[in-house]
């Protein structure tokens, strides 16, 4: 330990109610950071788990072209009108018709986390005499499960018996109540193409999406062939997910060079979840912030105060030839002390706070305690902040200490 | 040798009139005297102390010290040359009050730094020793009369061994038996270790024994 901070350590332990105080402060701005930012990102994620419990992060699909063609070229002669009446941009293919060439090339690209095919299809679904409007999803149940954890929402029965039984149904728990129907009832599946087959309910599944969970009937995308008549490698869409969905645009554009569909981010057609996560971010790093600069004020004044009270020591040390910036370094030193062990404290008593949110009993949908997220960028941050903030805090009163007339104070 | 050049050194206040402190001062000082600055209260003498310690770099003149102008230095140097050269004995102890008696002694030394710390400790356990204080090192300096305060204040002035030594009524707070001490302290000093003593005092008695006297009047040497 140098002289300076021999100096330093035992100004701060001298005054060590004062010590106490300044320390909390800080120690109550860094925790309440970590909190309600572990808070937020726990409900961004929380949101963000439920909306891709359904929805992919990119979605491949057959879509009419945007620049669709004239049907003859524009005449180059001035003289000449052309007309064409009734124009149209038709689709001349349903569905994607060849759905396994394209995960071939899919594998070539990178920073994709898993592909799956779906046919989904509107149909009618009746139940004895009720009936009801269903959203009839034929998945690839191993990469459905491994994109979606589809498996982990259902409350009753097995996924993968769809792959044992070909006619086994997996309904939304929304819908089955809308037909009265339950596990181990049939049900017929009726198409606009006036098929009509029946099917058991082997399970039922609620992610919590209540629009989705009323509407949703799941079978295999074999069987879905099948009831729609289509060819072995037919499919309406391919739904690909990346390892982090920030990325997905990115992403989409390197697939698009790869297939003539449609590719389609998330962010398109959703940017209300997009702009909310952000909205939440921005509200628990403006309110911790400002914790922290509270803080920081509270430093300040008791730094300026231990300026005042120390004014006759420091008129001493510049007499026995302690320089202006001697006097700087021991006062700076303080705060930084104190910074850091309120820094320090403030990360733990954060944790303990963020792990008693994570207790809160919180009982709607899915959820059964308040979301939290237990992220080590947080904890940087606060404690970043933190050490910048007391930095600030101490280095005004250590400025005003150096400045300090030594002639004026010692000649009284 | 000379210790201490003084040359047309003037000193204005300006709060709350202008006014003139000290006016065109002129003296040398030689080495290992013991040189006593006597005056009436607004005489300037104390104003004229602080110039000499460098702590005050605000008049017009020269000034020297052990052969090493001071005049126009930063603020920077002039702390290093304190550390070095110079000794403060205050009227009031101006220790500081949450360090021990030892480590009161040391400090100066150890921003020195041109001695192990073992060194310091060594040479402040001797002039504790030297000055009768010694047993009460490990006590606040806040914990021990005013007379052993006095002389724990002299003790660190003389640990750099300063060639100059700068005393501010050094005894105006000491009752007859301290005051004593603390001029034969100096004397002893100025007589064996070749120290020059500058010392303003207010006490005609302790003045008279010393070397020399300058005297100050309105802000100019009788």
């Amino acid at each position: 330990m140098n002289t300076n901070q021999k100096i330093a350590s035992v100004f701060l332990t001298s005054r060590f109610r004062q010590l106490i105080v300044a320390v909390l402060s800080v120690t109550f701005g860094i925790s309440m950071y970590v909190a309600m930012n572990s808070f937020m990102a726990g409900v961004n994620d929380t949101q963000t788990e439920i909306t891709f419990t359904a929805m992919p992060h990119i979605k491949i699909y057959n879509d009419p072209p945007e620049d669709f063609q004239m049907i003859s070229p524009a005449p180059a002669d001035s003289n000449t009108l052309l007309m064409v009446n009734n124009a149209r941009n038709i689709r001349y293919t349903e569905g994607i018709t060849d759905v396994d060439a394209i995960k071939k090339n899919l594998a070539n690209v990178d920073k994709l986390f898993g592909y799956t095919a779906q046919i989904n299809q509107n149909v009618f679904i009746r139940n004895g005499v009720s009936r009801a409007s269903a959203n009839l999803s034929g998945i690839e149940t191993q990469s459905e499960n491994q994109l979606f954890k589809t498996a982990d929402y259902l409350v009753e029965g097995d996924l993968f018996d769809l792959d044992k039984r070909a006619n086994g149904i997996i309904l939304g728990v929304g819908l089955a109540k809308r037909i009265g129907a339950g596990k181990g009832d049939n049900v017929v599946i009726s198409t606009s193409e006036g098929v009509s087959k029946t099917f058991k309910i082997v399970g039922l599944i609620e992610t919590g999406a209540v629009t989705s969970d009323r509407s949703r009937a799941i079978v295999s995308i074999q069987m879905a062939r099948q009831l729609l008549s289509h060819n072995r490698s037919y499919a309406t869409e391919l739904l690909v997910n990346i390892d982090d969905y920030n990325e997905a645009r990115d992403v989409a554009s390197n697939i698009a060079q790869i297939t003539e569909y449609k590719v389609e981010p998330w962010q398109v057609g959703n940017s209300q979840l997009d702009s909310s996560s952000l909205l939440r971010d921005i509200i628990a790093i403006s309110v911790s912030l400002t914790i922290l600069i509270v803080a920081g004020f509270g430093i300040y004044n008791i730094m300026n105060m231990t300026v005042n009270e120390k004014i006759k020591e420091i008129a001493i040390l510049n007499a026995m030839g302690f320089s202006g910036k001697d006097v700087i370094e021991i006062f700076l030193l303080q705060s930084i002390i104190i910074g850091f062990i309120g820094g320090i404290t403030g990360l733990i008593f954060g944790n303990i706070i963020v792990q008693i949110i994570d207790l809160v009993p919180f009982e709607i949908g899915t959820m059964t305690t308040l979301p939290v997220s237990y992220r080590s960028s947080d904890y940087l941050m606060a404690f970043g902040f933190g050490i910048i903030i007391t930095f600030i805090a101490g280095y005004l009163p250590a400025r005003k200490a150096s400045k300090v007339d030594p002639v004026e104070i010692l000649r009284g | 040798m000379t210790a201490l050049a003084v040359q047309n050194v003037s000193k204005y206040f300006y709060e709350p009139v202008e006014f003139q402190v000290l006016k065109n001062i002129s003296f040398d000082i030689q080495r290992g005297e013991f040189v006593a600055i006597v005056g009436k209260s607004g005489s300037g003498k104390s104003t004229l102390l602080y110039l000499l310690s460098t702590m005050d770099t605000d008049y017009q003149g020269d000034i020297a010290l052990n052969g090493t102008p001071i005049t126009g230095l930063s603020q920077g140097e002039l702390a290093a040359f304190r550390n070095a050269h110079i000794g403060f004995v205050f009227q009031f102890h101006y220790l500081l009050a949450d360090f021990t008696v030892l480590d009161n002694v040391m400090l100066p030394a150890l921003k020195l730094k041109q001695k192990r710390k073992e060194e310091i400790e060594h040479k402040a356990m001797e002039l504790l020793t030297l000055l009768d204080i010694k047993g009460h090192e490990h006590k606040k300096a806040s914990k021990i009369s005013g007379g052993q305060q006095q002389r724990v204040a002299i003790a660190r002035a003389l640990i750099n061994s300063p060639a100059i030594i700068m005393g501010d009524e050094p005894t105006g707070n000491l009752d007859t038996q301290n005051t004593q001490i603390v001029f034969d302290t100096f004397q002893q000093l100025a007589r064996e270790q070749g120290q020059t003593i500058i010392s303003v005092t207010h006490d005609e008695e302790f003045a008279q024994k010393c070397d020399r006297i300058i005297e100050l009047s309105d802000g100019e040497v009788v």
